[in-house]
């Protein structure tokens, strides 16, 4: 008798034990899931992916989030290491025409269905909508987006040169730089070294001298235009803005001058918007600088686009494929990228999303507006130094001829045109 | 005594099995390595000759990589600066290690600390090294803004931000970390030179530098040659330092070819022309250490043969 019992009981729970996956399984049929890498583990990035995750889970999804630490290229390694070995992340950071690169390499998801239904595309600037869907379909998703030609002033260094007007165009920016460098400043410009700082330099030069040239040559590589002139004046400018800035820098980044920027020893900052977030977090107010659009010949507002995002990956579990609409859906919410912008400092990609209320600064408010002028204006155009325009391969073999050209003060403009473009045919 | 008998009786082992955890401490992980160097060796030699940009895919583009690697102004940057810093780097080292190991050598006080000073160096990772050195050699905060801040104002040392003089700073670190290695190995070989040779010279009345020149500096050559092998597969593959130091800077001035190779890979993803580059690096690396192994096997053959 009592063994018949414990034989009962044993293949009572035997039979439990058997059933206790499918029935795991079958609720996480219904729950989604998202196994997403990114590079955002730290600081305000981190944060904010954080934060998005938070509302995932409140939606009733399993979030599991691995970041890759470092620079961008070291979460490609996981990613390239996952898609060889045949498991990728059902969603993953990638940006620019990386996506049309990669999704040559690895099935991607379809979002056609769900960016429709959701009226996506109205909203989102033209040449960013088409990165996102490179063989006509939308694969990825924007997420917030920031400006490499911001031009941050310092209240400090603006009285220090007694000037109090804003210089729109290249001409009144050179005038103001003079005044401050008359004024005592040895180095009006708080700018640093790095390759993309010195990449920065050239487009926010060449945009603002010409958004037409700049999306022709840069973008469209075509060979007229990278020849023209509207690039040697482009790379004069750039030697003005390296001739201002301070040598010692070297390699170093812009957050080395933050200190001489506030405290007015230095004027002026070509930056991109994720500066305000770094010059926040250094625990300067923002009295302490202003914000405005870098400088436009034509007067209207010049953006140069870098935008973070998603891919989508194809996988064949209906828990991940729940999970990516979710996160699709969470993603081009007005709301989500209200919250996550606002961590960040980067501006909404949604060109509908109202920014006079609380939580939102000066300076991302002028950012926005200038990004709804320039896309009225086209003259949002992606940024080369942020490798928005071009693959790393080509970005890189141009930056090459821009750092050096910043650094090496003997190459001519006219010598650095022919350079650019010999770079361009050889990385082709 | 039975022992012994009992010993002699058994059956001889055969000499292969007694050998074996011999064979086995030698072999399984000389296989392993070997198969390792020689598999990714052969693999990246094969990604060379492909179109593989992102991930590697078959295919043949034949030497193009290759051309277009060698066209690049990187890589003839990278090599220029490879000739200009493996010879500086390698002679200077070579000739502080003696200096250093000479003095050593004169049976001062204090021999042990000196040498665990300057042999120190060695016991620091590379990073830390190029990451210590861009401190002291930025002329915003280190010797120049010191030399400054002493009241010498006139003076200038910014090879770190100067394009021509920035490869120097890369020797400059390079041999603070590595001449103790050189060092040590020198010092080693002076103290091996027979004293009895020496007594003899000093009796021929040889002054102290005679000595060193005519008797025991000769005996240093197989010393030499090992140091400059080693220290020139150091430059050659050359990454950590740079990377701290000037990470190829100011503009592309530093580069080097193992720079320029992980630059291909991984930042540019064009892997079959990071694959042809470090093709040209082994190659490299074959042009020194091809000589070394003939120039050892002679003198092996003249050893035996004498």
């Amino acid at each position: 008798m009592p063994i018949t019992t414990t034989r009962r009981r044993l293949l009572a729970g035997s039979a439990a034990a058997l059933a206790f996956p499918a029935f795991a399984r079958a609720q996480g049929a219904a729950k989604p899931r998202l196994t997403a890498i990114s590079q955002w583990s730290a600081g305000s990035d981190g944060a904010a992916i954080t934060a998005l995750g938070k509302k995932f889970e409140e939606k009733g999804g399993v979030w599991q989030h691995s970041p890759v630490p470092g620079f961008t290229t070291e979460m490609m390694n996981k990613l390239r290491a996952q898609i060889i070995a045949g498991d990728p992340p059902a969603c993953s950071q990638l940006k620019g025409p990386e996506i049309a690169a990669w999704s040559k390499i690895a099935p991607t998801v379809d979002l056609d269905s769900i960016v429709a239904a959701a009226g996506y595309e109205k909203v989102v600037a033209p040449d960013l909508a088409k990165l996102h869907k490179p063989g006509g379909k939308w694969i990825a998703l924007p997420l917030q987006i920031y400006s490499t030609n911001m031009l941050f002033l310092s209240k400090r260094g603006m009285d220090k040169a007694k000037a109090d007007k804003i210089p729109v165009t290249w001409a009144d920016f050179n005038e103001l730089a003079d005044k401050m460098k008359s004024a005592g400043m040895n180095y009006p410009l708080a700018n640093g070294g790095t390759r993309p700082d010195d990449g920065q330099k050239f487009e926010a030069s060449f945009a603002g001298i010409s958004p037409v040239a700049y999306r022709a040559a840069i973008m469209n590589l075509d060979k007229k235009a990278l020849e023209g002139p509207e690039i040697k004046a482009a790379f004069a400018q750039t030697r003005k803005i390296a001739d201002w800035c301070d040598p010692n820098v070297g390699a170093q980044p812009y957050a080395t001058n933050l200190k001489r920027f506030i405290d007015g020893d230095m004027g002026m900052m070509i930056q991109g918007g994720w500066a305000q977030g770094v010059l926040r977090n250094a625990g300067f107010k923002f009295d302490d600088f202003i914000i405005a659009p870098g400088p436009s010949d034509n007067g209207k507002p010049v953006f140069l686009l870098n935008a973070d995002a998603f891919i989508f990956w194809q996988r064949k579990e209906a828990d991940l494929q729940a999970g990516q609409m979710l996160m699709a859906q969470l993603v081009m919410d007005p709301a989500i990228q209200t919250m996550y912008s606002q961590i960040t400092g980067s501006i909404p990609v949604r060109t509908d999303v109202d920014l006079s209320g609380e939580g939102w600064s000066d300076g991302q408010r002028r950012t926005a507006a200038a990004l709804k002028d320039a896309v009225a204006n086209n003259q949002a155009v992606l940024s080369l130094a942020h490798n928005m325009a071009q693959q790393n391969g080509l970005t890189a073999a141009m930056i090459d001829v821009l750092t050096e050209y910043v650094k090496n003060k003997t190459i001519k403009p006219e010598q650095a045109v022919t350079r650019l473009a010999d770079a361009v045919e050889g990385a082709r | 005594m039975t022992d012994v008998v009992a010993t002699a009786a058994r059956p001889a082992t055969p000499d292969w099995v007694r050998r074996l955890p011999e064979y086995l401490m030698i072999w399984v992980p000389l296989l392993l390595s070997a198969a390792h160097l020689v598999t990714f060796s052969l693999w990246t030699i094969w990604i060379s000759f492909t179109p593989s940009t992102l991930v590697p895919v078959t295919g043949w583009v034949g030497l193009r990589n290759y051309s277009a690697v060698l066209v690049s102004r990187n890589w003839q940057i990278a090599f220029d600066n490879l000739l200009l810093f493996g010879s500086a780097f390698v002679l200077l080292s070579l000739m502080t290690g003696l200096l250093l190991a000479i003095l050593l050598d004169q049976r001062i006080r204090g021999e042990n600390v000196l040498r665990s000073i300057f042999l120190y160096p060695l016991a620091v990772s590379f990073v830390v090294t190029g990451t210590v050195w861009s401190w002291l050699l930025n002329p915003g905060i280190g010797i120049q803004k010191l030399v400054h801040d002493l009241g010498w104002t006139s003076f200038r040392f910014d090879w770190l931000v100067d394009r021509d003089m920035a490869i120097w700073t890369i020797v400059i670190a390079a041999i603070w970390q590595s001449s103790g290695f050189a060092m040590a190995l020198f010092l080693a070989g002076l103290r091996s030179v027979d004293a009895d040779i020496i007594k003899a010279a000093q009796i021929d009345g040889a002054g102290p530098i005679r000595i060193y020149r005519r008797v025991v500096l000769p005996t240093l050559w197989p010393i030499t040659i090992t140091v400059v092998v080693v220290q020139l597969q150091f430059a050659i593959s050359a990454f950590d330092l740079v990377r701290a130091l000037t990470n190829g800077g100011p503009g592309i001035a530093t580069q080097l070819p193992a720079l320029v190779v992980y630059d291909l890979m991984f930042q540019r993803s064009q892997l079959g022309r990071g694959a042809a580059a470090a093709v040209l690096m082994l190659l490299i690396l074959l042009a020194v250490l091809l000589p070394y192994a003939a120039w050892r096997y002679v003198r092996q053959r003249r050893t035996t043969h004498a």
